[in-house]
């Protein structure tokens, strides 16, 4: 009589439990059962030896006590696993009990972790919901191991033979190593079991499928078997063996639900990306509208400038935006009595502000400069206003000045702006540079009047656009720069030269990062 | 572009270094406009900054104007020579109080 017989019969309990599994339709016997040796005899010394594992882990988990551990879903798991084992067993032509009794201690090792104290047990239903691999990984974080090498701690412990105890340490591995037939099963047991437990991974049955097919050769149909047949097994080996767990949801059912959960998943990215689509339209709808209201502000900013060059009077100008908007301004106007008021102006800053700043003092000096005919007086009026609604201390650099056609002489306010430049008939130069602080900086400021004679010469205005242009060789174009251009061009008429001047600038310039203003006083034509 | 603030009584001198230019010169004004709205006297030490454009100098003019209002002290000093240039050119350097360096200010006070 085997050993196994001799120590159940010693144990009148686990005697009266051995014959009343061994009597349950999960053995489907014939015979009754009535003795632990009939059992033997009948079932096998295999199976009794997993009838008495299976009662020892039992009584293991029963005599634990954790009250947050849910003992019933625990039991279910590794039920699952040693019964996903054995149907693979049976399909494989494995020794069945074998591939049993290794399925059911594959996850001894994650018992040990979750049992040992209250704070541990708290993880199972964490660690229950997750792939395979990924439990694994988990389990390393929080307990710093994990159960395959616990449970090759204990087999090496309690002197299991030792291809269980190399299936039992390596069944996580078995896609880096070469392992025995019995460490795939237990592999693929673990993946079939994660099929009936994992939620919210739709995926996992066609992972299922793929480790099947590597591990073990298992077609689609035959790994559909086994999936299929799975619930109600576990359920006949629970019910044998006196567990209670929890009714088994069957394949068509998990089926339906990852189908379901794969149909919110796209629904969810299709909503997403119908979300985005709808917030990119309304940004293009933004960025038209403010585009339009762009377009909008640069036309009446370009309608507060002069009429284009090649008027009839002594002044040209021309103003190239570097962006939609400009911060420079330039402006000419004919008084009453035959003189003209000419300004050229600058914004501290760029885009809409310094347009809506450039608007007004365009404004002021359009509005004022009709009544107010001293250049000095003019621009300390418009100083004041500016500094009385100052915001964000932008302020103004503008060249203001008077011609008087009858006489030649030309008076110049130089508000902070570069210097204009004088090239008399002869191409001798005079600059003229600012006299006084920007307008919109200080209150009860004094702007100095220089007076002239413009002659046969011609008189140039710029803003620090085109000064700070960059050449080709990547030095700004300076003052020096710009006098060189004028100098060759002076001899053609004004229009003509303003034209030229505007082209070679372009030329010279790679990129111009600021406006281009520029406005000529001459009165030869 | 980068700041730094210190204490030197009766000034904070905030320092700045590198290009103030549109893109950086908000965050010097939120500097400058932060130091004397705690009623702070201000000097700006500018002897790193390498350059200014208009936006930048428009920070400075609204520090100037801010510190009339509340009848601080405000200056730049230590102005580098390509900001010098900038505020020599619009003819600024007769607005700001400008001087060498904070002790030499303080001297003057």
């Amino acid at each position: 009589m085997s050993q196994l017989a001799e120590m159940a019969a010693s144990d009148p309990v686990l005697t009266a439990e051995i014959l009343r599994i061994a009597n349950s339709p999960f053995f489907g016997l014939v015979r009754e059962v009535n003795s632990v040796q009939q059992a033997v005899v009948l079932l096998g010394q295999q199976t009794l030896r997993n009838l008495v594992l299976c009662i020892a882990v039992k009584d293991v988990l029963n005599n634990v006590y954790l009250p947050d551990l849910d003992v019933t879903s625990l039991w279910e798991s590794t039920l699952r696993r040693a019964t996903a084992a054995e149907l693979l067993a049976v399909n494989l032509g494995l020794e069945i009990e074998k591939c049993f009794t290794a399925g059911l201690l594959q996850d001894l090792g994650l018992l040990v972790l979750l049992t040992q104290d209250e704070d541990c047990s708290r993880y199972w239903p964490e660690l229950k919901n997750l792939p395979p691999t990924k439990r694994l990984v988990r389990e390393r974080e929080l307990f710093g191991t994990d159960h395959a090498a616990v449970a090759e701690l204990l087999a090496q412990a309690w002197s299991l033979p030792s291809e269980l105890t190399a299936a039992l340490a390596h069944h996580h591995a078995c896609d880096s190593m070469d392992c025995s037939t019995l460490c795939a099963v237990l592999h693929c047991a673990d993946w079939i079991a994660a099929v009936f437990e994992v939620e919210n991974e739709p995926g996992i049955i066609d992972d299922c499928h793929h480790c099947l097919t590597v591990h073990l050769s298992l077609d689609r149909e035959n790994s559909e078997q086994i999936l299929n047949a799975l619930p109600a097994r576990t359920e006949s080996a629970a019910r044998a063996l006196g567990l209670r767990i929890n009714p088994q949801a069957d394949l068509q059912k998990v089926l339906e639900n990852a189908n379901l959960q794969l149909v919110e998943a796209n629904l969810s990215y299709q909503q997403l990306t119908w979300e985005l689509q709808q917030t990119l339209d309304e940004r293009n709808q933004l960025a038209a509208e403010l585009d339009r209201e762009l377009q909008l502000a640069r036309e009446i900013q370009q309608s507060l400038l002069p009429a284009p060059a090649g008027s009839d009077g002594p002044l040209f100008g021309i103003n190239i935006a570097a962006h939609k908007l400009s911060g420079d301004f330039f402006d000419f106007f004919q008084l009453e009595d035959g003189r003209y008021y000419f300004n050229i102006a600058d914004v501290s800053g760029k885009g809409i502000n310094a347009a809506l700043l450039m608007a007004k003092t365009s404004s002021l000096f359009r509005c004022l400069g009709k009544r107010i005919h001293h250049p000095g007086t003019l621009l300390k009026l418009i100083n004041e206003e500016l500094c009385e609604t100052s915001v964000r201390g932008m302020f103004v650099t503008l060249v203001a000045g008077q011609f008087e056609p009858e006489t030649g002489t030309v008076r110049i306010v130089n508000a902070g702006g570069p210097p204009g430049i004088f090239i008399d008939k002869d191409k001798r130069t005079t600059p003229f540079g600012a006299s006084s602080v920007p307008l919109g900086v200080m209150p009860d400021t004094d702007f100095t009047v220089e007076e002239f004679s413009l002659g046969k010469g011609s008189l140039y205005f710029f803003t620090d656009g085109i000064i700070e242009a960059k050449t080709s060789r990547g030095k700004p174009l300076e003052i020096e720069g710009l006098l060189q251009i004028l100098l060759k061009y002076t001899d053609q008429p004004p229009a003509e030269r303003l034209h030229l001047i505007t082209e070679h600038l372009c030329n010279t310039s790679e990129t111009f990062r600021d406006d281009i203003t520029l406005l000529i006083l001459d009165a030869n034509a | 572009m980068e700041f730094k603030l210190l204490d030197i009584e009766p000034y904070v001198v905030l320092s700045l270094s590198g290009e103030v230019d549109m893109q950086y010169s908000p965050d010097a004004r939120k500097q400058i406009l932060s130091v004397l709205e705690r009623s702070k006297n201000l000097l700006v030490d500018l002897s790193k900054v390498t350059y200014i454009d208009s936006s930048g100098v428009a920070s400075l003019v609204e520090g100037f104007q801010l510190s009339r209002k509340r009848n601080l002290k405000f200056g730049l000093v230590g102005v580098s020579q390509p900001v010098m240039q900038v505020l020599r050119l619009a003819r600024l350097d007769t607005v700001f109080p400008i001087h060498e360096s904070v002790n030499e200010r303080i001297a003057a006070d």
